[in-house]
């Protein structure tokens, strides 16, 4: 696969690895309940505005789903009206024809810088070193993408990138970068660092040839693409440089601008828990002859990267997802692990449905059980994605492939043999809950379990109370 | 096979449904309904809730009785916050006469020195306590964009209750969409260090609004 190079497989011995990252992991820590309690936020903003978030949200996933239902037409309809506003509109199948389109568009415009608002695209593209590759110098823009581009590494959160790195980590990284005397040290002196940040982006604002960004939303009304940011950069990019590239998945359609509003009033909420971003963004076309600000050029590059093979699958609710991150922000194995150990761009229970469709099922073996089952993720998206459902689907196409340890294989299907048996699986089960009672200590808990002792190497085994669950109800309706 | 035609194939092979035309014919009629989601139930007093979001934006608010007062206005502004007596504005508020206020204003798109920049706004908005402000000729993208300190004069009649019914206000003045639509709402931030809210990330980092008209 082209773009970037997928790690998911290393998942589990980049789990280790992230546990035992103290900085990672005090990072981590003081992140979770900020972006909780802001969600919280926005909905309470939601209730107090009348509005109900289950009524919203299936609102929300209606609109998202009756563009899936027809996304060739509705592609069709958003092209031919960015064209009829002056936009040139490409294709690309895969993320080595996004950045080939990028940089031909480079060479036959003499661009010798870009400047980049946050595109997970890009990312997914590897675009940045396309462009290195090329000659073009590309400047990431939104404050956490910038201190991860400083950082070699890539995002570990699709709305917060840099959300894994503490001050003083984002402190060393502009010492070096920017050779500046050094005052800052304390959480009170964040604003000094993003003053840093502006006074040292702007003069790449105005001195580049080229923006790129992505887009949250394409409008087939209008031929517009929406951008919602709070930093201004994204702003900045799509007005000073004289050609704009807007690079963005095939299923970010949306039929009308009142289809926008209704997104709108879930996406920030779910994100950042804001009411709205400072900045919501519709371009649509070039500059006007008598106009002083905007692009001569404005160009929309439509990547499929793998997008078509979910259409009309049991995966296709997954195309319905609008990237608010709220599943990642509500996810015990995120941040357990930050963004990083998932591997590829998507991380969180998004990434761990969207990795394997995307760059292969084989390619992200650990992925679709790098969860809990709990279903906050399910319980928090604006657009009802059923991604525990998703994630259970994906292990079942594991196993039809083959794709699971030939001992994990027998024992799912010696177990569904059994469970199609109720008499003989509940005889089996009051013996072998009798069985692990006996094993446990005084507390109820194996220490380590001889059948698999690798599942008990890092936590106990607990053992309930030696009978098993058709016997405790039973007896309970007895009573 | 293009990319274009190739990925299309895929789609069409993928989805459902009855032949293109007819599909084809439902999504420009959905196009035409325009068909308005679950709407907030506001306040009545759009220009008091208007101020209210506003302010939690971190916006500051002013406000004054008519357009002759809006000179002194942006002047006090100015002075209360030591930010001098010179500033770019769109050229549309060029009638506006801020020499009697000892202001020097320049009508123009703004540059990177310009500290101060002085720009009405399309509409408003009552929910959120956003700014809808379109580009043109006349009202050049940058004045809102370059400058640390953004002066928003805000016709109080000109505030309406929804997103959707900015659209509507947009659709019956305009036609068609500007080339760019800009909903801004207080001055730029970011989050992007340990979660901690900066006002001021790469656009403006003030935004005062100056209300005009009768309180009603």
């Amino acid at each position: 696969m082209a773009g970037m190079r997928s790690q998911a497989m290393h998942f589990q011995a980049r789990a280790g690895q992230k546990l035992a990252d103290e900085v990672l992991q005090g990072a981590l820590r003081r992140a979770q309940p900020l972006f909780t309690a802001k969600r919280q936020k926005g909905m309470a903003s939601l209730a107090a505005d009348g509005l109900d978030f289950g009524h919203l949200r299936a609102a929300a996933a209606a609109i998202r789903q009756a563009v899936l239902d027809d996304l060739d037409v509705w592609l069709e309809l958003f092209e031919a009206r960015a064209k009829a506003r002056g936009a040139e509109v490409l294709w690309a199948r895969d993320g080595a024809e996004v950045s080939q389109l990028v940089v031909d568009l480079a060479r036959r415009h003499a661009v010798r810088t870009v400047t980049k608002s946050k595109s997970m695209l890009s990312e997914e593209a590897a675009l940045n070193a396309a462009l290195l590759a090329a000659g073009v110098r590309p400047v990431e823009t939104d404050l956490g993408e910038y201190i991860v581009q400083l950082a070699d590494e890539p995002p570990s959160h699709i709305i917060a990138p840099a959300v894994h790195k503490t001050i003083a980590q984002v402190d060393a990284l502009f010492a070096d970068a920017h050779g500046r005397p050094r005052q800052t040290r304390h959480s009170s002196d964040i604003p000094a660092l993003a003053r840093e940040a502006r006074e040292i982006l702007r003069p790449q604002f105005l001195a580049a040839d080229m923006g790129i960004s992505g887009a949250n939303f394409l409008v087939a009304e209008t031929g517009s693409a929406v951008l919602v940011t709070n930093e201004g950069n994204g702003r900045l990019v799509t007005t000073l440089p004289r050609l704009h590239v807007v690079i963005t998945g095939i299923e970010k359609v949306v039929p009308t601008l009142e289809d926008v509003a209704t997104l709108l009033r879930l996406l920030p909420r779910s994100a950042t828990g804001q009411d709205i971003s400072n900045y919501v963004s519709l371009l649509t076309g070039t500059k006007s002859a008598d106009e002083s600000d905007g692009p001569d050029q404005t160009v929309f590059i439509l990547v499929d990267n793998g997008r078509a093979g979910l259409l009309g699958s049991e995966f296709e609710p997954m195309l319905r997802c609008i990237r608010c991150g709220a599943c990642m922000n509500h996810c015990p194995v995120y941040f357990s692990l930050g963004g990083h150990a998932y591997g590829w761009v998507y991380p969180g229970p998004m990434g761990s449905v969207l990795t394997p469709l995307l760059t292969g099922l084989d390619q992200a073996l650990d992925l679709p059980w790098a969860s809990t089952g709990c279903n906050q993720c399910g319980e928090v998206c604006p657009v009802d994605i059923p991604l525990p459902a998703l994630m259970r689907g994906l292990r079942e196409r594991q196993q039809h492939q083959q794709l699971r340890p030939r001992g994990e294989r027998w024992a799912r299907r010696v177990w569904g043999w059994l469970a199609l048996r109720p008499r003989l699986y509940r005889w089996l089960t009051r013996g072998l809950v009798r069985y692990l009672h006996w094993l446990a200590d005084g507390q109820g808990r194996i220490r380590i379990f001889g059948l698999v002792p690798g599942w008990t190497a890092g936590r106990d085994l607990p053992v309930g109370p030696g009978r098993s669950f058709h016997e405790l109800y039973a007896a309970r309706k007895r009573d | 096979m293009s990319a274009r035609a190739d990925i299309l194939a895929r789609l069409r092979g993928a989805v459902a449904g009855s032949d293109r035309v007819t599909r084809q014919a439902a999504a420009e009629a959905r196009l035409l309904a325009a068909a308005r989601g679950p709407q907030p139930v506001l306040p009545p007093d759009g220009r008091l809730r208007f101020q209210q979001r506003a302010v939690a934006q971190a916006c500051t608010v002013d406000a004054v009785a008519g357009w002759a007062s809006v000179p002194a206005a942006v002047a006090s502004y100015l002075e209360t916050h030591d930010l001098g007596t010179v500033a770019v504005a769109t050229p549309d508020l060029a009638a506006i006469d801020w020499a009697s206020a000892g202001l020097r204003v320049a009508c123009r798109g703004a540059v990177d020195a310009d500290q101060v920049g002085i720009s009405g706004c399309f509409c408003a908005i009552a929910e959120t306590g956003t700014l809808l402000l379109l580009s043109g000729p006349q009202t050049p993208a940058t004045v809102s964009l370059l400058p640390e300190t953004h002066v928003t004069l805000v016709d109080s009649r000109r505030i309406v209750a929804t997103m959707e019914d900015a659209f509507a206000l947009l659709r019956a003045e305009h036609g068609q969409l500007p080339r760019a639509v800009n909903f801004v709402s207080g001055p730029s931030r970011t989050g992007d260090i340990e979660q901690t809210i900066v006002l001021g990330a790469h656009g403006p980092c003030r935004v005062h609004l100056i209300l005009i008209g009768e309180t009603v």
